[in-house]
């Protein structure tokens, strides 16, 4: 397998607090890696981090061998990293399928100025755009709540649809945040299972979670980082019996961590 | 030089206080309360009114114009500002109510007092001067006061029941509704007070520079510079840009007065700048 | 609305305003209307560039900046450098688009009250400027401009000289229209193409649209330079109409007057600044006769039309048909 996603001695630094610290790991292509540690531990900044929402203080990441780090956020999506957000953020006033469609912005071959004329290519987009949601919805069983406004959605749906969104921009690798938080077991079985379709529709995936038995099933390989810094990486075997990582876990007032 | 600076924090006590009570009600209702101006020569002529023409004590003044505004921005608040918000799409739809209620008030104040500049007896006179600095006894006065009513306004928000539910309400609506937080009752009383603030400042400053009608729009926009100065809807931040927009057109008046104008173009252009530079102003919070 | 009801409504407005207009004003002689219905047309170009910065979800104050900048380019290049009107019309809208993006660049970062004040303030930067510079001729403004020439292309001529016609109010009136017609056009193409959908993703969540590669400083930009075009061009029609330009021609009271006519008319309608301008400015100028009471009168109904359609005049329409189709 190929490495995809490099990240080396990724540090950020927000005033006199450390909030990554040199971490580095490797994603490798066509699998799926989680990121896990307790609460505070700088999961969520290494997340932005890696997706070019926020600028490292020293160390970098590379895509495909190349440094993606001070990249704007749209300019990495178009190189095919692309993020999830936790389920508001969605263009809430437009309808699901909408949602979808908009979301396929980096597959236009037509201009603004083309969309503002209507040119042939413009029209072709359009119908290719709305082809392609619709396999989208499908893909991930919203089709029957296609025409519903995203601000009406139930928890679930929204989860799906912020996935939904990230897929439409034809992604190399989907970084998900959280993507089981705040679901029960059955909605939990459910979106593993969906992540794991992912991966069959050629998807790498980097997820970062708190759901540690999920995590288990789920990833190839997990990375641990607390205090912002890697404690441990390996399968989940490996994170499951190694010491370092049950310190921390059973050192914070974490919740069950199924261990 | 110490003329300068003290000009400056007489001046920047008077705005401080103005543009706190425009971010209390921006932090707690998220309005951008255009008709502040508007309120503050309303509490101008009240105090005209009240202990210039009537000649009563000019204490009896100042409180009659503090609570006539305190009364009319909780009505604003419980029967228009509420109203609005509920009905309405988009949460600017509010800045149209605030700038009608600003006509209305320009009108009102118009129709009452006509359009005469009004001045009134001095409340205390003579004049403090030693070498370099001269300060009349009244503006001295009017400062000191100034500044035990942001005192008094700060220790209320930060000791008092109704303060501390007022931060909440502030920091994060949702979570003070639940909480337990009565957000309707305290939203309309942060109203009243931030009214009741631009009222007390225009019964002060009536017995310095007089009020007319016309000044209520430039008072406005004045409120809003040192917001954005200090950062929308921080207290602290209210203060500060109070004081520093104070200090520069203290400073600007004396540096450039022969260039006129140009002084406030200096301070807009400058204002522009830093905003580009930190877009929350110098304590904000990101969307205020 | 199905084609043929959409062609016979725009026919039914271009036939109402470039044709029943006209003949009913000639009829009745009022030929002050054309003052009035002239301005009408200009403030709804300048709205409609406020609406769509509110499109993209920002609060735009600042337009009067940008009208008094087209003005004065506009005067500046016909009686300084004796450049033809029609010329100057495009060239005043696109330095203003040009200045628009310079200043748009660091400012569109700002977002919801802190944008709109930086815009409030830009334009007393603009007024103070048209001051101070020299070439702006300070306080006494510019005056006595000349009235557009005749435009001509390749020996024919399109539009004939305004100075020798009987009844320039009638030529201006037609071009204000004229121009409303093409920016609202384009308004509505661009509204309901997909940069419209791409403007409205800036709206609701400017995060999410980069996460999905838009590069939303860029968009953000780009609609604020057509929005400032649309200013630049009305204040440069303004200028021309009443063939003088000062610091004061538009302040910030014209600024908020354009934000508030499309408040009026309603934020989710690209028709909204239209009608918004339409009924503030007759409101105001019929109220006339109330004498002293017309700031009272004017303000009250803002505020009652405020408390019931908080959403726009043309938000009615959605509530009659939501009712309608409730009832039946």
């Amino acid at each position: 397998m190929v490495d995809l996603l490099q990240v080396s001695g990724l540090t950020k630094r927000f005033g006199g607090l450390v909030a990554v610290n040199n971490v580095s790991f490797t994603v490798r292509e066509k699998e799926i890696l989680a990121v896990i540690g307790p609460n505070g531990a700088g999961k969520s900044t290494l997340f932005k981090l890696i997706a070019s929402f926020l600028r490292p203080t020293s160390g970098e990441v590379l895509f495909k061998g190349e440094r993606i780090s001070d990249l704007a956020p749209h300019i990495a999506a178009r190189k095919g990293i692309v993020r999830t957000f936790q389920e508001t953020t969605i263009f809430k006033n437009m309808s699901v399928r909408e949602n979808v469609i908009i979301a396929h912005h980096l597959r236009s071959k037509a201009n603004l100025l083309g969309f503002f004329l209507g040119t042939k290519l413009a029209k072709a987009d359009e119908q290719a755009f709305g082809t392609s949601a619709d396999e989208i919805l499908e893909f991930l069983g919203l089709s029957a709540i296609s025409s519903e406004i995203a601000k009406n959605l139930p928890h679930g749906h929204l989860r799906a649809l912020g996935i939904a969104i990230g897929l439409a921009t034809n992604p190399t690798i989907l970084l998900l945040d959280e993507p089981f938080a705040g679901m029960n077991h059955d909605e939990t079985m459910k979106a593993v299972a969906m992540v794991r379709r992912l991966r069959e529709r050629g998807l790498t995936v980097l997820l970062v979670e708190h759901d540690m038995p999920a995590v288990m099933k789920i990833s190839d390989r997990i990375v641990v980082i607390n205090f912002g810094e890697k404690i441990a990486e390996g399968t989940p075997a490996e994170i499951q019996s190694n010491a370092k990582v049950i310190e921390a876990y059973l050192g914070s007032e974490d919740e069950a961590i199924g261990l | 030089m110490e003329q300068v600076i003290a000009n400056g924090l007489y001046l920047g006590a008077q705005y401080a206080l103005i543009a706190l009570g425009l971010t209390l009600i921006f932090a707690l209702m998220n309005v951008l309360n255009f008709a502040h101006g508007q309120m503050y020569v309303l509490g101008g002529f009240i105090t005209y009114t009240v202990y210039g023409q009537l000649g009563l004590p000019f204490v009896v003044a100042l409180l009659a114009s503090g609570m006539t505004l305190a009364v009319i921005g909780a009505l604003m608040e419980k029967y228009l500002f509420r109203t609005v918000i509920k009905r309405s799409h988009r949460e600017e739809s509010t800045m149209l109510l605030a700038a009608a209620t600003a006509f209305f008030f320009d009108a009102v104040i118009l129709l009452i007092f006509g359009e005469k500049q009004r001045g009134v007896p001095k409340i205390v006179k003579g004049v403090f001067n030693t070498d370099g600095l001269i300060m009349p006894y009244d503006r001295i006065a009017v400062g000191a006061l100034a500044i035990v009513f942001i005192a008094a306004f700060i220790l209320y928000m930060q000791y008092s029941r109704p303060g501390r539910a007022m931060r909440a309400l502030a920091q994060d609506r949702v979570a003070a509704q639940l909480m337990g937080v009565a957000v309707e009752r305290y939203s309309m009383i942060g109203f009243a007070m931030g009214a009741m603030l631009a009222g007390i400042v225009g019964g002060l400053l009536v017995t310095i520079t007089g009020v007319n009608s016309g000044i209520g729009g430039p008072i406005s926009i004045k409120a809003f510079m040192m917001v954005m100065i200090g950062g929308a809807g921080v207290v602290g931040g209210a203060i500060a840009g109070g004081f520093i927009l104070g200090m520069m057109e203290s400073v600007g008046l004396t540096v450039l007065r022969e260039y006129g104008d140009v002084t406030y173009l200096v301070i807009f252009a400058a204002l522009m700048v830093f905003l580009s530079i930190r877009p929350n102003g110098l304590m904000g919070k990101p969307w205020g | 609305m199905t084609r043929v009801a959409k062609a016979a409504s725009i026919s039914a407005f271009l036939a109402v305003v470039f044709i029943l207009v006209p003949v009913l004003i000639i009829a009745t002689g009022r030929t002050d209307l054309y003052y009035t219905l002239t301005s009408v047309a200009l403030l709804s170009i300048a709205s409609a560039g406020v609406w769509l910065t509110f499109f993209i979800g920002r609060i735009n104050i600042g337009q009067g900046a940008y009208a008094l900048m087209g003005g004065y380019v506009s005067a500046i290049l016909v009686v300084n450098y004796g450049v033809s009107f029609w010329l100057t019309l495009p060239l005043a809208g696109l330095f203003c688009a040009a200045a628009s993006i310079l200043i748009g660049y660091p400012i569109l970062r700002l977002r919801g009250v802190y944008f709109a004040m930086v815009t409030l303030v830009l334009t007393e930067v603009a007024r103070l400027l048209a001051l101070a510079l020299p070439i702006t001729n300070g306080a006494k403004g510019m005056v006595s401009i000349p009235l557009p020439g005749a435009l001509s292309i390749f020996g024919v001529t399109i539009i004939p000289n305004f100075a020798g016609m009987q009844s320039p109010r009638l030529a201006f009136y037609l071009l204000a229209v004229t121009m409303m017609v093409l920016c609202f056009a384009a308004m509505y193409r661009l509204v309901n193409s997909r940069i419209g959908k791409l403007c409205q993703s800036l709206q609701q969540n400017e995060e999410l649209a980069s996460s999905i590669g838009v590069n939303i400083a860029y968009l953000r930009v780009i609609a604020y330079a057509i929005s400032s075009f649309f200013g630049g061009v009305a204040g440069a029609i303004f200028a021309a109409i009443s063939q003088s330009i000062y610091p004061s021609s538009f302040t910030v009271t014209d600024s908020i007057n354009f934000m508030l006519n499309c408040f009026f008319g309603g934020l989710g309608y690209v028709f909204g600044p239209m009608l918004g301008t339409l009924v503030l400015y007759f409101g105001w100028d019929l109220l006339f006769q109330t004498g002293k009471f017309q700031l009272l009168i004017y303000s009250t109904l803002m505020i009652v039309l405020m408390l019931f359609l908080p959403n726009g005049l043309l938000s009615l329409g959605d509530l009659l048909r939501k009712r309608g189709s409730n009832n039946g």
